[in-house]
């Protein structure tokens, strides 16, 4: 029709350029219908940002042997994971913790399934500088002090004397839930103390090292020279965040891996799900910094 | 009376009023689904959602916070691009050769198409701890950090548009004056400048636009706490825009019941804001022609 309009009213001369313009914009949407119909199948997963590396280097290793599947990964928080398998917008929802009893009466029609296929700890952690400076270990009334906003400053728990960046994440997040449920026992409490609040693990991390005395919460897999995991202090014992501690029970503040699917798996994402718990799958666990789980 | 000034049977009149009535209905359409979508927050919180500071999805929604959010670090965003964006446009259309010119207005245009998640990305990595060393902050993520981010960000912009107005300035007026005697800087405020003032209003309105709407640069350096500062006008504390607070909750809320009504209350917020800072505008002007 544009073209059509386009030799009414114009001169001849410039006919053929705008036709072919005309014509190129109209067989856009085309392009893109073929290219999906060339997909095979396409697996969508997304949410936690913990449970993200695993699902991203499986998917490359699976996809090795299997080059006519697509499977897009994305971050979000586990929230959003549950939220989008449980409403239709992916097949796989990654989440860093359990499924919550609303979330299951709501999305109670897509019957979710959780599979475990990593653990992990979340640990305290902190600024470099304010470990280096001797603070070690935190209890988890110190802890809870600290995002209360009632302790302000490093020099209270034996660091120097510096004001503390209380960093929180979103509310959604899994591992916001599981780290407050053990401080608060409460996965949802308030956080008067926070001076940030962060989304995913790398957004966390970038916070925390950028400050020289931030304390906030992470992944283990994610600690680095300039993000350290404090000790957390239980009467006299002081337990490290460590693999070990993880894999032993004794480090109070775990959670499983979770791949979330709208009922029983059923095709390639029944594939890839036994892929992951295959060998190949559980090495890629291990790499990612979890500890790998048999299927129940 | 007939609306129409010529006789609609041009294919063209067909094609560009089918095009106008879409664009006009598409931005109707938004704005009605935003406040339908958005009812039962209307219905259950009506004005304490906008005299409340206190979110927390399940229990309560207060938009207050994100509602000063915008406005402040828009505001700061405005106050700190002016002065150059004017300035830059002043230098280009009035003193610049040509050929210079060209090139500074190509500059300025590619700067205003950089995505906002560049300048995010900058804001986050530099600009955070410069304002925290400068500053002598315990941290830099604050308004005052996303308000100068956003400044950055709109004034090549709000400078391009406002040039575009003072150089379309027919070249007889500044003759005329230059004629009668007026110096250089007279002819430019009392002859020039008041021609170009529409164009440079809606400059200003669409870097403002800009400024109001963008996400993720706000996103990444605000701080994303749901709180008014004490005192208020204490800009080095962190704070939460709306965009921001859209950013970071959308995905989780859709559908979710009053969290999502919640969310799109604030998109209607924003959009009546934005709304009415343009009709102001255009107001403001056609009350000047008159």
């Amino acid at each position: 029709m544009a073209v059509w309009i386009f030799s009414k009213t114009q001169g001849a001369e410039h006919l053929n350029l705008r036709q072919f313009f005309s014509t190129a914009l109209a067989c856009l949407p085309m392009v893109f219908i073929l290219n999906i119909a060339q997909a095979q199948e396409t697996i969508t997963i997304s949410g936690s940002t913990t449970v993200a590396p695993i699902a991203s280097r499986a998917a490359e290793a699976f996809l090795v042997n299997r080059p006519e599947i697509r499977i897009l990964v994305n971050g979000g928080g586990s929230g959003v994971g549950i939220n989008a398998v449980g409403s239709g917008l992916a097949q796989i929802g990654m989440a860093s913790r359990m499924i919550t009893p609303r979330e299951l009466s709501r999305f109670e029609r897509s019957q979710l399934k959780a599979h475990a296929v990593g653990r992990d700890g979340v640990a305290c952690a902190i600024s470099a500088s304010i470990y280096n400076a001797g603070v070690r270990a935190l209890t988890r009334e110190q802890i809870a002090g600290i995002y209360l906003g009632k302790i302000k400053n490093w020099s209270a728990l034996g660091g120097p004397d510096s004001a503390i960046v209380v960093i929180d994440k979103e509310r959604h997040r899994g591992t916001r839930h599981v780290f407050m449920n053990y401080v608060f026992g409460d996965a949802n409490a308030r956080t008067p103390g926070a001076r940030l609040v962060t989304g995913s693990n790398n957004e966390e991390r970038a916070k925390i090292a950028q400050s020289d005395a931030a304390i906030g919460m992470l992944s283990l897999a994610w600690l680095n020279d300039a993000v350290k995991g404090v000790a957390i202090q239980e009467g006299d014992a002081r337990i490290e965040p460590s693999v070990a501690n993880v894999r032993s029970g004794a480090y109070p503040i775990t959670r499983d891996l979770l791949f979330v699917t709208a009922g029983e798996p059923v095709g390639a994402v029944k594939e890839f799900m036994e892929f992951i718990y295959g060998p190949k799958g559980k090495e890629i666990v291990v790499d990612s910094g979890y500890i790998p789980i048999e299927r129940p | 009376m007939n609306v129409l000034e010529k006789r609609p049977t041009d294919p063209l009149f067909w094609f560009s009023a089918l095009s106008a009535g879409l664009t006009l209905l598409i931005g109707l359409g938004f704005y009605v689904y935003l406040f339908w979508a958005s009812w039962p927050l209307w219905r259950d919180h009506s004005l304490s959602f906008f005299t409340s500071t206190d979110w927390f999805p399940g229990e309560s929604y207060g938009a207050l916070a994100m509602i000063y959010g915008s406005v402040m670090v828009s505001t700061l965003a405005l106050v700190t691009a002016l002065p150059f964006a004017l300035a830059g446009a002043v230098t280009a259309s009035e003193f610049l050769s040509p050929r210079l010119r060209l090139v500074f207005k190509a500059a300025m245009e590619l700067m205003a198409g950089v995505p906002g998640i560049v300048y995010g990305l900058l804001g986050a990595a530099l600009l955070a701890l410069w304002v925290k060393d400068w500053f002598g902050l315990i941290d830099g993520n604050t308004l005052f950090t996303a308000g100068i981010l956003l400044g950055v960000m709109i004034l090549p912009t709000i400078m391009t548009l406002a040039e575009d107005a003072i150089h379309s300035v027919p070249r007889e007026f500044r003759e005329t004056a230059a004629s009668l005697g007026l110096p250089p800087l007279q002819a430019f405020f009392r002859v020039v400048f008041p021609q170009a003032l529409p164009g440079i209003v809606g400059a200003v309105l669409l870097g403002l636009g800009r400024a109001l709407g963008e996400t993720i640069a706000v996103m990444l350096v605000i701080g994303g706490l749901d709180m008014i500062p004490s005192p208020w006008f204490d800009w080095f504390a962190p704070g939460q825009s709306i965009p921001s607070k859209l950013g970071r909750e959308a995905a989780e809320a859709i559908g979710s019941g009053m969290h999502w009504n919640a969310l799109l209350g604030l998109g209607c917020a924003l959009f009546s804001g934005s709304m009415l800072l343009t009709g102001f505008g255009s107001y403001l002007l056609r009350r000047r022609q008159r």
